[in-house]
């Protein structure tokens, strides 16, 4: 499975305007509903933010990538969006967060759910896609570093 | 009395005590009250005016005892620092632990002296009541049934180490100014510096030494890796306060320096160490609690009860709201910690400190003291579950593991047993084992299912409410907790 395959290119976001934790959920999951109509945004919110509550998905080196089910959804989902200043995101590592995945799934999607989450957190362990994702001008940049990367694996 | 059968006395009554002491425990879960507040009221009960008519007034032995005791737990304190909480928390609680406790005994002192308090007992009492016991909260949040936010909880934590060396430095300062060895605010400054310094540099040096030493020699049985690191806790505090530095200072850093390394054998040693913490807080909070004479407390109730009031809802949160405004840390998660900083064994001991000393007004302050962290303990150590749940920064706490796994090995092995709770939320929950990607070197070694115990397959899925038992390499641990949600960290 390709990340590229589903990042909703629409719903990326270059430059957040939130400033604290739950606000980048709400703008990711407003930015998701918006270019996939029929998304339940509110419930969206609350998956997300239940799952932030067991520990931040903040995975340190400046990345999170909130994820939760939504049961009714067709299929799995990404989007992403960058903090120029950073926000504090509660990260494991105490350091403010600029790369955000956010990855929404159906209910029972078994083990896609895993392997997306380990496919992202893969790529983003490399030091020279993160440095490609906080350098990238426009969405398509963003695209074709994601595209290249999931051509690597 | 003859020879053994004076020891054979005090072993015995000794031995009653801590029976009692250790039955009695469970009572503070029902009380919402630290658990050492039980041991008090158990020396109190065995003192000269109560049921056990044990005469004790011997601050001298006390004092001792008491520097014994806080030697062990400063260093247990040091040991169990994880260095990842440590670098998170290290500015706010840096900035707590030195701003907040020099204001917190500053508004204390001030209050003191508007209740009619001496000036210099005031100083004192300001001083000694300055420092929090992190382990106080946690405590009482276990038994409320709540977990606080890692950041809420991290900082809490390293605040309470690290203003335990603060505070001890203010009061010995604090008295050396009552007893006029120190006059003047050049001596004051100097003598601070002079403790700080050669204790910090003292405590790391002995540090690094010792991660060198045990990391080189192979001892013949792992038995004997706790007593080289008890022996330098004692060489630490011994050495620094020998060459005039604080050696309360030392042996918090070189704990915290121990802790910052792979230390060998180290799940033993820390065990061992927790243990004489442990037997530390109980044997001084026992002896304490015989010290006390409780109708000395009387006349203490007035200005006690004021300044225990003051404490909590003025000096702390003055000394603590702003520095944490200034971090920008959430207002809740600030106002929590403007509310619980409870006190502990400390500055109970440190109480006793002035008396030792000869400050001829000691007792008094031993008793006022000893009333503050009492009442200190009852008004926001009894809140702190509920005011956590109001704040909305308690998170429902997962169960403890079921059992406990662990690599116990003479050599530094990597990898460790990690306990994982399955939450609706974790992503892993309704995945079948098979589907999870593993890191490499990592293994789901057991599931626990209520009061099943199912040995993993492929096939078994994860079901919310499921504990989940893995074999984690270094590298494999952020994936891992990615992926369930983080561990639930033992308090």
């Amino acid at each position: 499975m390709k990340i590229s395959d589903i990042l909703v290119q629409d719903a990326v976001i270059l430059d957040l305007t939130a400033r604290a934790k739950r606000d980048v959920l709400a703008e990711m999951a407003k930015a998701l509903a918006n270019a996939e109509p029929g998304l339940d945004e509110a419930r969206l919110l609350d998956v997300l933010a239940e799952r932030e509550k067991l520990q931040s998905t903040g995975i340190g080196e400046a990345v999170a990538i909130p994820h939760g089910k939504l049961p009714g959804l067709s299929r799995l989902l990404a989007s992403f969006a960058r903090s120029r200043e950073g926000v504090d995101f509660d990260s494991i590592d105490g350091h403010s967060t600029h790369l955000f995945f956010l990855l929404v799934v159906p209910e029972h999607s078994g083990g896609q759910h895993l392997k997306a989450l380990a496919r992202i957190s893969r790529f983003l362990r490399d030091a020279s896609f993160r440095k490609r994702l906080l350098e990238a001008a426009t969405r398509d940049e963003v695209v074709r570093a994601i595209e290249e990367e999931d051509a690597k694996f | 009395m003859g020879e053994p059968a004076a020891t054979a006395a005090i072993l015995a009554a000794a031995g009653v005590l801590l029976v009692l002491a250790g039955l009695a425990s469970p009572l503070s879960n029902r009380l919402g009250v630290p658990v050492l507040v039980v041991f008090l009221a158990l020396g109190m009960a065995a003192g000269s005016e109560g049921l056990g008519g044990i005469p004790f007034d011997d601050y001298e032995l006390a004092f001792r005892l008491g520097t014994i005791a806080l030697v062990l737990i400063l260093f247990d304190g040091g040991l169990n620092t994880d260095p990842t909480v440590l670098r998170r928390a290290a500015l706010p609680a840096g900035l707590l632990a030195t701003i907040g406790v020099v204001a917190t005994a500053a508004l204390v002192a001030l209050g003191g002296l508007a209740l009619g308090l001496e000036p210099v007992t005031a100083l004192i009492v300001g001083a000694v009541v300055s420092s929090t016991d992190a382990a106080a909260t946690f405590a009482v949040l276990r038994s409320s049934g709540v977990r606080l936010r890692e950041s809420t909880a991290a900082t809490l934590e390293v605040e309470s180490g690290l203003n335990d060396p603060m505070a001890i430095l203010l009061t010995t300062i604090a008295t050396e100014i009552a007893l006029e060895h120190a006059v003047g605010a050049g001596s004051v400054a100097r003598l601070l510096v002079e403790q700080f310094g050669v204790g910090a540099v003292v405590g790391v040096g002995l540090g690094f030494a010792a991660r060198g030493l045990l990391r080189s020699v192979q001892l013949p049985a792992a038995g004997l890796y706790p007593v080289l690191t008890l022996a330098i806790a004692f060489l630490s505090f011994g050495v620094a306060t020998l060459l005039k530095g604080s050696g309360f200072v030392a042996v918090y850093a070189t704990g915290l320096l121990l802790a910052a390394g792979p230390l060998p054998y180290g799940a033993g040693v820390r065990r061992v160490h927790d243990a004489l913490a442990w037997l530390s807080q109980i044997m001084m909070f026992t002896l304490l609690g015989l010290l006390v004479f409780p109708s000395r407390l009387l006349p203490t109730l007035g200005v006690g009860l004021g300044l225990a009031l003051l404490l909590a809802f003025v000096a702390r949160p003055l000394a603590v709201a702003p520095v944490l405004a200034l971090l920008r840390v959430p207002r809740h998660e600030n106002a929590f910690i403007s509310w619980v900083g409870l006190r502990g064994a400390v500055p109970i001991i440190l109480g006793a400190f002035p008396a030792v000393s000869g400050y001829p007004r000691g007792d008094e302050i031993f008793h006022l003291v000893f009333f503050i962290v009492l009442a200190t303990s009852f008004v926001p150590g009894a809140t702190v579950g509920w005011v956590a749940r109001k704040l909305g920064i308690a998170d429902p706490s997962p169960p403890p593991p079921p059992a406990s796994l662990e690599l116990v090995s003479l050599r530094d092995l990597p990898g460790e047993f990690v306990w994982y709770h399955v939450a609706p939320a974790s992503a892993v929950a309704d995945s079948y084992v098979r589907d999870l990607p593993m890191p490499e070197g990592c293994l789901v070694t057991l599931v626990v299912r209520g009061r099943d115990v199912v040995v993993p397959r492929g096939s078994t899925m994860f079901r919310a409410g499921d504990q989940v038992c893995v074999f984690v390499l270094p590298e494999g641990r952020p994936l891992l907790d990615l992926l369930f949600g983080g561990a639930p960290e033992e308090r």
